[in-house]
């Protein structure tokens, strides 16, 4: 920091003249800065004006923001933070409705879920059963057959355009399965 | 023929001739069976109070009134009330409206009436779920009606599953249970 004063008084060290100029002036610029008020200066600043002008992106770019975090003490800032009170102030159930769960179930593979897991051996055991076993192994059997039956009727008639495989209102949900 | 795991799939489309005709084939036994049954006891409970033995003769045309009116009652009240037989329940199959609606009590009505006019001419009215695009027979062609896999192919699918992983069981490392014991 440079005072403007130095250069004065170097000045007042080479010329008497200078020298009684030099503590004029100290005396002029002590009695104005005791006359002037701060606060009223300040109030007369638009601070709004000022902060339009300043470019943030340009004082970020000069901010080391590793080294900032570096010197952050995250433990002690958690430490300080009330997760209770912080939990009481967030509405789960507002947050809740935004989260579209059927599309996080949608995403889940429950095959690879019930096949490398023990979950399969839990489903065998709670819906198994040989009753069970058996009609599911008739009915994929029946499936089969029907398709095998169809595809072969088709070849036959030398149908080209796929017919439609499900009634309308029953396409989008049960036979998109 | 396809894997196993993929015929699952089907549920919703239209079923396939060889679904249709094997529900066709336990419904026919099931009410022959219970005809036949209702007559032994009919019989039996005629020659206690009359002391005379009843022969029922097959080619007689009571009888054949009869069955077909019990057929009639038989397939005429399944699929008014559930859209389905016995026999279509097995096989996990049901009647719906031709756009999938349920088929109500009267179309499933008019379904048991027409369905006899299939059966006309060695069946041909039959062929209609052979060649059909939508694999509808006569009658449903006249009722408004179509047929189609109704079988929980989700759940079936995962017992399916469940059964391989149960012979085939997952390695330790990744066990369910033992990731969950291990929490803290």
């Amino acid at each position: 920091m440079v005072n403007p004063r130095d250069r004065l008084r170097s000045a007042g060290r080479r010329n008497p003249v200078e020298a009684i100029a030099q503590q004029v002036t100290e005396r002029v610029v002590d009695l104005l800065v005791g006359a002037l008020d701060v606060n009223e200066l300040a109030a007369r600043i638009d601070l709004n004006a000022l902060l339009d002008s300043v470019d943030p992106n340009v004082i970020l770019d000069r901010v080391n923001v590793d080294a900032l975090l570096d010197r952050v003490n995250v433990d002690a800032l958690l430490d300080r933070v009330d997760v209770d009170a912080l939990l009481d102030r967030v509405d789960v159930k507002a947050l809740l409705e935004r989260v579209d769960v059927n599309d996080i179930v949608s995403q889940v593979d429950m095959d690879a879920l019930v096949e490398r897991t023990d979950l399969g051996a839990v489903i065998a055991r709670s819906s198994g059963g040989m009753g069970t076993e058996a009609l599911d192994a008739l009915r994929s059997q029946a499936v089969g057959l029907d398709r095998w039956v169809d595809r072969w009727v088709q070849r036959l008639l030398r149908r080209k355009h796929h017919a439609p495989s499900a009634p309308a209102t029953l396409l989008p949900t049960e036979a998109g399965l | 023929m396809s894997n196993r795991r993929d015929l699952v799939s089907y549920q919703g489309h239209y079923a396939g001739s060889v679904s249709r005709f094997a529900a066709y084939a336990v419904d026919l036994a099931v009410t022959s069976a219970v005809f036949s049954l209702t007559l032994a006891v009919v019989s039996y409970a005629a020659k206690i109070v009359t002391g005379h033995d009843v022969n029922w003769n097959r080619s007689n045309i009571v009888v054949i009134v009869l069955f077909v009116g019990w057929q009639f009652v038989y397939f005429g009240y399944s699929w008014a009330v559930a859209g389905r037989t016995f026999g279509m329940a097995l096989l996990g199959i049901r009647v719906v409206g031709a756009d999938g609606s349920v088929v109500g009590p009267r179309r499933g009505v008019i379904r048991a009436l027409v369905f006899p006019l299939s059966f006309l001419f060695f069946g041909l009215g039959f062929l209609g779920i052979l060649v059909q695009r939508e694999h509808r027979a006569l009658h449903d062609l006249i009722a408004g009606t179509a047929v189609v896999y109704s079988w929980d192919a989700r759940a079936a699918r995962l017992r399916f599953l469940a059964r391989e992983a149960e012979l085939n069981p997952p390695p330790p490392s990744r066990s369910l249970t033992a990731k969950v014991a291990a929490l803290p």
